[in-house]
C-alpha cells in the first residue's frame, strides 16, 4: 500500500528533474544533437522502468487484498499468499423436521427441532473459547415449548502438540453421535434411539477434560465433570422411561456439585476409515441430599468403518444405577420408578449410491433394540416392577446432500412392540 | 491464444514478491498447532536436496478453465512451487497450501517426484478441535502416487476419517488441485 504511495511521487520527481536536465542541456546547446538524443532515450528507459515496477507494486497490492479476505469457502485454497485467519469464527447448524405417524396421522408434527448458533473465538495461538447457544422447537416462552440452552462454552488450551486441556461445559465423549451431532453428520430425520434414549445426547458437562492425540492413532480424552442429579427424578411422569439419564441431567444449570464424576473415552483410528472405541462415565448421583448415596455409570462400545462407499456403524450402550433399591422405595405406587438397568445397541449400514458433484445420494438401513428399564431392583413380591421390553426398530430411508453442508433426508421407520410409534420422517439439515 | 504459464522475470519487483510470499508461506504461527516449518517439510520430503529453488506459476483464464473442466478449482491464480535440487540436478517438488477443515485452516505440505506422482504429504499445522487424525502417516500415505489421473476423493481411493470428515474431503481436494496444477506446470515447461 505505502509502496505505491511512494513511487508515484518519486515517478514524477523523476521526470521533472529529467525535463529539467533535458532542457538545461538543450538550452546550453554545448552537447551535440546525438548526446541529445542519447540522454533522450535513457530518459526514455529510466521512466519505462519505474513504470514497470510500480505497474508491478499495483499488482500485488490488489494480490495481497483479494488474497487477505477472510477464506468464506470450505475449499478456499491459499497457495500463495496465507489469507488472515479471523480470530472469531461464527458457526451454526439446524434441522427442520416432519414427522408422520403412519397410525395416527392427526399427529404429524412439522418442527424446527433445533438451531443452533457457535462463537469460536481464538486468543492467541495456544487459547480458545468454544461456545454454542440452541433453541429447541423455534419459539420460547412460559406458552410455548421451546427451550433455549447452551449447548457448550469451554475453553481450550493447547498444552503441546498432544495434549490439550479443556474447561467450561463441555460435549462427554461418549458413543458415536454424542460430540458429532450434527445433522449432515449421521443419517436418519432423528437421532438414533440408542444415543439418545440411552447415551442421552446431547450431552454435556461441566469440568475439565484434557485430550491427547497419539501418532499411533489412539485419542484418550479424560476428566472430572458435573454428573446427574437423582433427586431431580420424576416418578409421576414417563420422562425417565423415555430416556432414563436425559431426565436426570443437569447441563450446568445451577448444577449440584456435591458429587463429581469421572469419565474417559479411548478411540483408534490407526487404519484409515476405521474407528473403534470405548468410553466410561461414573459418579454420584445423590449429591448428599438422600440418605442413600448412589452411582450412576454408563459406557459404551463403538465401531465405524468406512471402506469406500459404506459406512458401517455399530454401538452398544449400557447404564447401572446403584442401590436404587432405597430409592424407590418412598416411590412405590407410581408409574416410573428408578431403573436398574438400561441398555441398547444398533447396527447400522450405509452406501453412496450416487455422486455428482456435490450431490451425494446415501441409502441407509438400522437396526436398533434398546430398553430403557433392562431391570429393576428387587423390592418385595408384588412391588417390584416388570423391566420394559426390548423396542426393536427398524429405519430405512436416504441422506441427499446437496452440498457438504446441507442434507435432505427421508425415512422410514417401525416400531416392533410399539407399532403406534410407525413413522414416515422428512427432515432437511445445515451446518457449517 | 498462447496457452503457456508465465513465469514472473527476475527483477527486483520478483525479489520483493518472493519474500512476500516465503513470509506467508511460512505456518501461520497465530492460532495455530504448529508440527512442522515449510521448510522442515521440504527437508523431510527431500533430505538429499541441497537446495529449494521457488517458482512463481501463474495461471492464465484459459488454465483455469482447464482446471474447472477437470473439477478442480484452482482458487488462486499464484501458486509457488518449490524444486528441490541437488546440484543442479531437481529432485521434485513442494507445494505449501492451505485448506479450510471445518471452521479453521490446515496447513499441508504435498512433496511431488519429477514424474508429477505425489511423494510425500504432511500436516504443518492444524487447528480444529476434532480431527487431527488426519495427521496419521496411515491415512496421510493414501495419497502416495497419486497423479493427476487419480480420482483422490474420499470414498473412491481415499478412506475417509470417522469424525474428520470435512478435513478429509477438503485436505484430498486440496492435494488434487496441487497435482493437478504441478502436472499443468510440468507440462508446459514451467517447472524446467
Amino acid at each position: 500500500m505505502n509502496q505505491s504511495r511512494l513511487v508515484a511521487p518519486t515517478l514524477k520527481f523523476l521526470v521533472a528533474a529529467n525535463l529539467a536536465l533535458l532542457i538545461s542541456s538543450a538550452g546550453a546547446q554545448t552537447p551535440a544533437g546525438e548526446d541529445l538524443a542519447r540522454k533522450v532515450d535513457q530518459l526514455g528507459d529510466e521512466l519505462t522502468k519505474v513504470k514497470e515496477q510500480l505497474k508491478q507494486m499495483q499488482d500485488e497490492k490488489a494480490a495481497g487484498a483479494a488474497t487477505s479476505a477472510p477464506a468464506s469457502s470450505a475449499t478456499a485454497s491459499a497457495s500463495s499468499v496465507s489469507p488472515n485467519e479471523p480470530a472469531t469464527i461464527l458457526f451454526s447448524y439446524g434441522e427442520i423436521n416432519y414427522n408422520r405417524p403412519t397410525k395416527h396421522t392427526e399427529d404429524t408434527q412439522v418442527d424446527l427441532r433445533r438451531f443452533v448458533l457457535g462463537l469460536q473465538h481464538r486468543f492467541d495461538e495456544k487459547n480458545k473459547l468454544v461456545t454454542e447457544i440452541e433453541v429447541e422447537h423455534a419459539v420460547s416462552s412460559a406458552d410455548d415449548p421451546g427451550e433455549v440452552e447452551i449447548e457448550q462454552a469451554y475453553v481450550e488450551h493447547a498444552l503441546n502438540q498432544t495434549w490439550s486441556a479443556r474447561g467450561g461445559l463441555f460435549l462427554i465423549p461418549a458413543g458415536l453421535l454424542n460430540e458429532r451431532h450434527e445433522p449432515t453428520a449421521y443419517y436418519g430425520v432423528e437421532r438414533n434411539f440408542v444415543e439418545t434414549a440411552i447415551i442421552p445426547t446431547t450431552w454435556r458437562e461441566g469440568g475439565v477434560e484434557i485430550v491427547g492425540n497419539f501418532d499411533n492413532g489412539l485419542t484418550l480424552q479424560t476428566g472430572f465433570a458435573t454428573g446427574f442429579d437423582l433427586n431431580k427424578w420424576d416418578a409421576t411422569s414417563t420422562e425417565g422411561l423415555e430416556s432414563p439419564l436425559g431426565s436426570i441431567h443437569q447441563e450446568l444449570a445451577l448444577a449440584k456439585g456435591h458429587d463429581i464424576s469421572v469419565f474417559g473415552a479411548l478411540n483408534w483410528r490407526g487404519i484409515p476409515g476405521l474407528q473403534l472405541g470405548a468410553s466410561v462415565f461414573t459418579g454420584g448421583a445423590t449429591q448428599g441430599q438422600a440418605t442413600t448415596d448412589s452411582r450412576v455409570t454408563l459406557w459404551d462400545l463403538h465401531a465405524r468403518w468406512t471402506p469406500g462407499r459404506w459406512d458401517l456403524a455399530a454401538l452398544y450402550a449400557r447404564g447401572s444405577i446403584s442401590n436404587t433399591a432405597e430409592l424407590n422405595q418412598p416411590l412405590v405406587g407410581n408409574p416410573t420408578l428408578i431403573p436398574e438397568s438400561f441398555d441398547g445397541w444398533y447396527a447400522q449400514a450405509a452406501y453412496k449410491l450416487w455422486e455428482h458433484q456435490e450431490y451425494a445420494l446415501t441409502p441407509f438401513v438400522r437396526w436398533e433394540q434398546f430398553n430403557t428399564a433392562r431391570s429393576y431392583a428387587d423390592l418385595g413380591t408384588g412391588l417390584t416392577p416388570e423391566a420394559a421390553k426390548t423396542e426393536r426398530v427398524i429405519t430405512v430411508g436416504a441422506n441427499f446432500q446437496v452440498s457438504p453442508g446441507i442434507v435432505l433426508k427421508a425415512d422410514v421407520q417401525r416400531f416392533r412392540e410399539n407399532d403406534d410409534a410407525n413413522r414416515f420422517d422428512l427432515g432437511l439439515g445445515w451446518s457449517f | 491464444m498462447r496457452t503457456g504459464l508465465t513465469l514472473a522475470s527476475a527483477g527486483a519487483s520478483e525479489w520483493l514478491f518472493c519474500a512476500t510470499s516465503v513470509c506467508a508461506l511460512a505456518p501461520a504461527s497465530a492460532f495455530a498447532v504448529d508440527y512442522l516449518s515449510a521448510e522442515q517439510a521440504a527437508k523431510l520430503m527431500f533430505p538429499d536436496a541441497e537446495s529449494f529453488d521457488s517458482r512463481q506459476i501463474k495461471l492464465d483464464s484459459s488454465q483455469m478453465q482447464q482446471l474447472d473442466s477437470q473439477g478442480v478449482q484452482a482458487r488462486s491464480a499464484r501458486w509457488v512451487v518449490r524444486t528441490a535440487q541437488r546440484g543442479k540436478t531437481p529432485l521434485g517438488f513442494v507445494v505449501i497450501d492451505e485448506v479450510i477443515g471445518k471452521f479453521e485452516l490446515i496447513t499441508y505440505a504435498v512433496g511431488l517426484g519429477l514424474d508429477g506422482a505425489v511423494k510425500q504429504v504432511e500436516i504443518l499445522s492444524y487447528r480444529e478441535s476434532h480431527g487431527q487424525e488426519i495427521r496419521l502417516p496411515a491415512w496421510r500415505k493414501q495419497f502416495v502416487g497419486k497423479t493427476s489421473a487419480s480420482p483422490i476423493h474420499v470414498g473412491d481411493d481415499i478412506a475417509n476419517i470417522s469424525g474428520a470428515t470435512l478435513s478429509c474431503k477438503h485436505v484430498s481436494d486440496g492435494v488434487k488441485r496441487v497435482v493437478t496444477v504441478v502436472d499443468l506446470a510440468r507440462k508446459n515447461g514451467a517447472l524446467q
